[in-house]
């Protein structure tokens, strides 16, 4: 066991850094911060955390050496794109920004003992923090039956498994069936399951497999994200290679045989079995507590976790205290958005202020609908009161005061390009 | 990595911007506008490197607040930035307009 003491851990940030950049004044100088997961939202949380106050010391823990996007990762499944295009170092992150990043898996976080333990190539390490991040993104609740997402891979967590459902996608013949099921909200990227679907139907099409089709299983009771274009594509643009089946909850699933049981409709032997299991807490976030769904309940303004001192828990892994039936939606960019406030807080919080007010997050997407076309989609969320679904007030959090997709004009090439646009800008806001 | 600034030039740029935020940081409270700003920059390049879609950085506060006003009051919703800018009231777009302005950039 060994533990990164403070004077290296500051020599080697401050040397990164550059003394002199050091803000003379501020009591958050040598704190010391630990970010647990390298996704959108912890490696944003600890790039602004260095820019905003390079005299902190941000250590960020990752297994993985680098991070694969599931943003744009459709596209790698239907062949439009390479891995190469969605692996994100943190090479920028190390070198440019002075985050020590540890490549290894967090075992866990002793809250009363402000250190959290990792396991790494070389040993255990022993991190001790004035704040933990947790940005461990999700977990699977495994489906009933016997699941093997080796041989159905759910491709909703990007990297071998985007590889795996492309492999199989392109096994797909004339007239076999491509089946992916939708699991009950809130899960990861509530347009990304359609837009899967759209993809998939596209490449059918590109490749002339007649006859090829994709059935869509929802667990919900209607298409979650940007209806108007979705059911336009499955209706018009890919008419008669979509079916769409909502009210389908999973009961039994047969990997071996892709086979499959929903109360909604069966499938025996299908050629591909897509399975997007139901979403929990990342596990090292789970263990600081979970709400009924799965997810941990932070602060709005800090996304402090109640009860546990200086611990924060950002991303796809939180759950926001928001109005009914306007949920803050699980995505990369809202992770990037919330990183940003939770970062704020926790230097006011070094500082000995409180937090900011004031706040707001949001989100924006684009989803391809075509290889040569996108709809997109906006959320934004404001600090303050939020209501029941009889409008009563219920308390404060983010009030959803605005969501919107593109109106039918917009779906069109100008917004797949835009799409590349807003991913690089987003992949450089966070990872570099 | 794709996302590493490309030159030497482009590095120096982004540690004098980053040193002067940090000038500005050193009073105890953050920048007014700062963490509101922040929300941009998914989309806008705030430190001069060119990524992303219009860069606001350099722009006069008056213009970027104007430019939110008229997306937001725009009834026929024609892109993206129509719906974000109903994401913020007022006084927030005042601030971040002024945070923005306060940036070092080109503008367009």
């Amino acid at each position: 066991m060994q533990t990164l003491n403070r004077r290296k851990f500051l020599s080697l940030t401050a040397a990164a850094a550059g003394a002199a950049a050091l803000p003379p004044q501020s009591r958050a100088v040598g704190a010391r911060v630990v970010v647990l997961g390298g996704g959108f939202g912890g490696a944003s949380v600890a790039r602004y955390l260095r820019m905003w106050n390079p005299g902190v010391a941000v250590t960020l823990v990752e297994p993985n050496a680098t991070h694969v996007s599931c943003i744009l990762s459709n596209l790698v499944v239907t062949g439009l794109l390479s891995m190469n295009r969605i692996n994100l170092s943190y090479t920028a992150l190390r070198n440019n920004r002075g985050v020590q990043v540890v490549q290894g898996r967090a075992l866990g976080i002793d809250t009363g003992g402000n250190r959290v333990t990792v396991s790494t190539a070389n040993g255990n390490v022993t991190l001790g923090y004035d704040h933990l991040v947790v940005a461990p993104g999700i977990d699977f609740v495994p489906p009933p039956g016997n699941w093997n997402p080796s041989l159905t891979p759910h491709a909703w967590q990007a990297g071998p498994q985007t590889t795996l459902l492309r492999n199989q996608l392109a096994t797909l013949g004339n007239n076999d069936r491509f089946v992916m099921t939708i699991p009950k909200s809130p899960y990861r990227c509530p347009p990304g399951p359609y837009e899967r679907a759209c993809m998939v139907a596209d490449y059918l099409k590109r490749k002339g497999r007649t006859g090829a089709t994709v059935t869509v299983l929802d667990a919900n009771p209607s298409i979650q994200a940007e209806p108007e274009a979705f059911t336009r594509a499955f209706n018009v643009t890919h008419a008669g290679r979509i079916l769409y089946v909502p009210n389908a909850v999973v009961q039994s699933v047969d990997s071996a045989s892709r086979s499959i049981v929903t109360s909604a409709m069966s499938v025996s032997n299908a050629k591909v079995l897509n399975i997007i299991p139901a979403h929990r807490a990342g596990a090292i976030g789970a263990s600081l507590g979970v709400n009924a769904g799965g997810f941990v309940p932070v602060d709005p303004l800090t996304y402090a976790v109640s009860g546990v001192a200086n611990v924060h828990v950002i991303g796809d892994a939180c759950a926001v205290p928001a109005s009914d039936g306007k949920a803050v939606p699980k995505s990369g960019h809202m992770a990037n958005s919330e990183a940003k406030v939770c970062a704020d807080a926790i230097l006011r919080a070094l500082n000995g202020e409180q937090p900011d007010t004031n706040i707001a997050t949001s989100s924006a997407c684009y989803s391809p609908i075509t290889s040569r076309s996108a709809s997109w989609l906006s959320a934004n969320f404001i600090y303050g009161d939020i209501y029941d679904a009889n409008g009563g007030i219920k308390g404060k959090g983010m009030h959803r005061v605005d969501l919107g997709e593109a109106p039918a004009g917009e779906v069109n090439q100008d917004s797949y390009q835009d799409m590349f646009t807003w991913a690089d800008s987003l992949f450089y806001d966070s990872f570099a | 990595m794709r996302y590493t600034p490309r030159t030497q030039a482009l590095r120096s740029a982004l540690a004098a911007s980053i040193a002067l935020t940090v000038i500005g940081a050193a009073h105890a409270a953050p920048p007014a506008g700062r963490l509101l700003a922040a929300q941009c920059a998914q989309c806008h390049d705030l430190d001069g490197n060119g990524r992303g879609f219009e860069e606001l950085a350099g722009e006069s506060a008056s213009e970027i607040y104007h430019e939110l006003v008229e997306m937001k009051n725009r009834t026929r919703i024609e892109s993206i930035m129509d719906r974000q800018a109903r994401g913020y009231t007022d006084a927030q777009m005042r601030a971040l307009a002024a945070y923005l302005a306060s940036l070092p950039g080109g503008g367009d």
